[in-house]
């Protein structure tokens, strides 16, 4: 190769640096958060002054915490579930159907990842509100799927697309019905395309913030709503410990993705 | 059927035959009726009839996009014919999806599931079928020791070779005894060497099972080596069916001719018909002789074909030799160990080869650029009528 590091000479160490400022700046509030979710300070203070459990004793013990974090867990399942149960049928037409506006139809399954957040907001608002489904579990179920489900598309799709037909074909061929092709061969073989979207799905409805905003009630939020709404009245220190809650679990699910990745290898 | 089962009999040794419910035992297993398959204007096979005899092995034997594959297909139910029937032992199986024809497979791309061992894949057609597990295991290894890869169950496909890959592909096909098996180039991939050696483990295994195969192919010394038949596909079309001898002693057309083996082909014109024997006069004016096998009028414009082999180089000033006779100049001398090619440029312009293999009396070899006379005799020339 024509450009490679080892020739660039000292000017390397140009990219070196700022790859690690780079790395750096997006590290910061993964690593800054989470120190200050022990720090013993009732002020953030920065450094802080001792450390301490208080906030996360505080974050499991009070009602509301509780039943926030309680809430995104079920809603991010439930947004996951019903994700992966609706791109699967919808990936395979898109990608084995052959009808016309077809390339139209997959730029329309795009189209929330384009859309601003807060127009779908906005529209789902007046739904809700028409149909008095505001501050219910489907209200945020529904709205995170929105979201989820373009990710869940793609990624299956994706997998789907360079799995090659004459698997299913051979798997026929051999005495399976189409049942038992899908079950035994497609969908194996298409599994790290649906883990992955299920991962997207999860993650994408256990931080999203916009749309829970407007779904929310007082007796019904998820973790993010109530870490902002919390942030609002008084910057106590528990909302590290929730952010780091919330930082924890994304990066325990990007972890567990690698790991399965490496296993498959 | 074949009678000549000393050897193994079926992969079921242990289970006596009345096991199956009894079948018509109609001398061909599969008949093609009149298949056609049209892509809109475009026919990709076009009124195909062929039978094939049970316990045969037939190879579909043609160019790049004649038709083979398309044919297979429908006949595994992968496509759906625009027309014609397919019948297997007496009965159509149009409507028959390609899970319940019992038909076996094996296709050019490797189409071993990855995420399965290879006892796995060997497995995967009794799995589906509910055989009970034990059966299924004592069955993978039998067929994995017929194809002499019985260490190898707990690999994945990724761990195989592609010879491997096919063989174990092969044993895949085989473990539900199927009436019949449909292999499409499974050794396209494959450098010549191991071709030659697959090869002869499928013909063992087509003895020693009695099973019916159409193997497709468009390398014309597989089709020798493997078939018991082999039918040539041309644009669609079946240019001819027979065993190898035939097909290269008595083509069909030119296609054949050409097609099978090395050819020369001169151009010329019917003269006249007598006593089974046609005059025809060639383009540089020479006239010859050939067996009349068809009944053309003079004047008509025909293509005189034989092989090179057929034909021997002499001087101009000899006189004995064979019927038929074009001089020419050697323009080409190609020297191959055990024969000699050379090639002769007639007063027409037209090209001659000749392949002179150096028996115990044969050593001369020609010069290049000398005047020579090409001699050949005329029951081994076949003339095909041109359209007008
Ligand atoms: N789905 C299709 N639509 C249009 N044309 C097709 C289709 N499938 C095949 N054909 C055409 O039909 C013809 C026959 O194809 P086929 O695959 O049967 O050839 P083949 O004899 O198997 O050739 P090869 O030796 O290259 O595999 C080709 O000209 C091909 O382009
Ligand atoms: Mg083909």
């Amino acid at each position: 190769m024509l450009l490679t590091l080892q020739r660039m000479g000292p000017g390397r160490y140009v990219l070196y640096a700022i790859t690690a400022i780079a790395v750096f700046y997006l590290l910061l509030p993964i690593v800054f958060i989470p120190i200050l979710s022990f720090n013993a300070s009732r002020w953030l203070e920065f450094p802080p002054p001792g450390w301490t459990l208080r906030w996360y004793e505080q974050l499991f013990t009070e009602e509301q915490w509780i039943g926030s974090i309680w809430n995104s867990v079920k809603v991010a399942f439930l947004v996951t579930a019903s994700a992966i149960v609706l791109a699967l049928p919808a990936a395979f037409v898109l990608v084995r159907g052959k009808f016309l506006g077809k390339t139209a139809l997959n730029a329309f399954f795009a189209s929330p990842m384009i859309v601003p957040v807060v127009i779908i907001a906005v529209a789902l608002y007046g739904f809700a509100l028409q149909w008095g489904m505001a501050g219910t579990l489907f209200a945020f179920v529904i709205s995170h799927l929105i979201l989820a489900l373009p990710f869940a598309i793609i990624s299956i799709g994706s997998s789907l697309q360079t799995f090659d037909i004459a698997y299913e074909k051979s798997a026929m061929i051999c005495g399976a019905s189409r049942v038992q092709a899908l079950l035994h061969v497609t969908l194996p073989s298409i599994r790290p395309g649906i883990i992955a979207g299920a991962l997207f799905a999860f993650l994408i409805s256990w931080d999203e913030v916009v749309l829970a905003i407007f779904m929310a009630t007082p007796s019904l939020q998820t973790l993010p709503v109530k870490i902002w709404v919390t942030l609002r009245t008084d910057l106590s220190p528990v909302i590290a410990a929730a952010s780091s809650l919330l930082i924890g679990m994304s990066v325990l699910l990007l972890g567990i993705s690698a790991l399965i990745k490496r296993t498959r290898k | 059927m074949n009678s000549s089962t000393g050897s193994g009999g079926t992969l079921d040794a242990g289970v006596p035959q009345g096991s199956q419910p009894a079948r018509s035992m109609a001398a061909n297993l599969l008949s093609i009726r009149n298949l056609s398959k049209h892509y809109g204007d475009f026919r990709a096979v076009d009124n195909v009839s062929l039978d094939v005899r049970r316990g045969e092995l037939m190879t579909f034997l043609g160019p790049s996009g004649s038709g083979k594959t398309t044919t297979l297909n429908m006949v595994a139910g992968f496509d759906t014919p625009t027309a014609g029937e397919i019948l297997i032992d007496n009965q159509d199986i149009s409507r028959v999806i390609p899970s319940r024809r019992n038909i076996g497979m094996v296709f050019q791309r490797y189409t071993l599931f990855p995420h399965m061992t290879v006892a796995e894949n060997v497995g995967f057609p009794l799995m589906v079928r509910r055989v009970a597990k034990p059966q299924i295991a004592e069955r993978v290894t039998r067929v994995l020791k017929l194809i002499r890869l019985e260490s190898f169950g707990d690999r994945r496909p990724s761990q195989l070779s592609g010879g491997q890959q096919q063989r174990v592909a092969l044993a895949r096909a085989l473990i539900y005894e199927p009436r019949l098996l449909l292999m499409d180039e499974p050794l396209g991939a494959l450098d010549k060497r191991l071709r030659e050696e697959i090869q002869l483990e499928i013909r063992r295994i087509h003895h020693q099972l009695d099973v019916t195969i159409i193997y497709v192919t468009h390398d014309q010394e597989e089709a020798l080596r493997l078939s018991d038949r082999i039918a040539v596909f041309d644009n669609g079309r079946i240019a001819q069916i027979g065993a190898a001898r035939e097909l290269y002693d008595q083509p069909a057309n030119a296609f054949v001719g050409a097609f099978l083996g090395n050819s020369n082909f001169l151009t010329g014109k019917i003269a006249t018909a007598n006593g089974g024997r046609y005059q025809v006069t060639l383009k540089d004016g020479s006239s010859i002789e050939a067996p009349a096998r068809l009944a053309l009028a003079p004047e008509q414009p025909v293509s005189v074909m034989f092989r090179p082999e057929k034909a021997i180089l002499q001087s101009v000033s000899e006189t004995s030799g064979f019927t038929n006779r074009v001089v020419g100049r050697i323009t080409e001398n190609v020297f191959l160990g055990d024969s000699a090619t050379y090639e002769v440029r007639t007063a027409s312009g037209e090209l001659v080869t000749v392949k002179q293999p150096f028996g115990p009396s044969e050593t001369k070899t020609r010069t290049m650029d000398e005047e020579i006379a090409v001699s050949w005799p005329h029951d081994c020339v076949h003339i095909f009528p041109i359209d007008r």
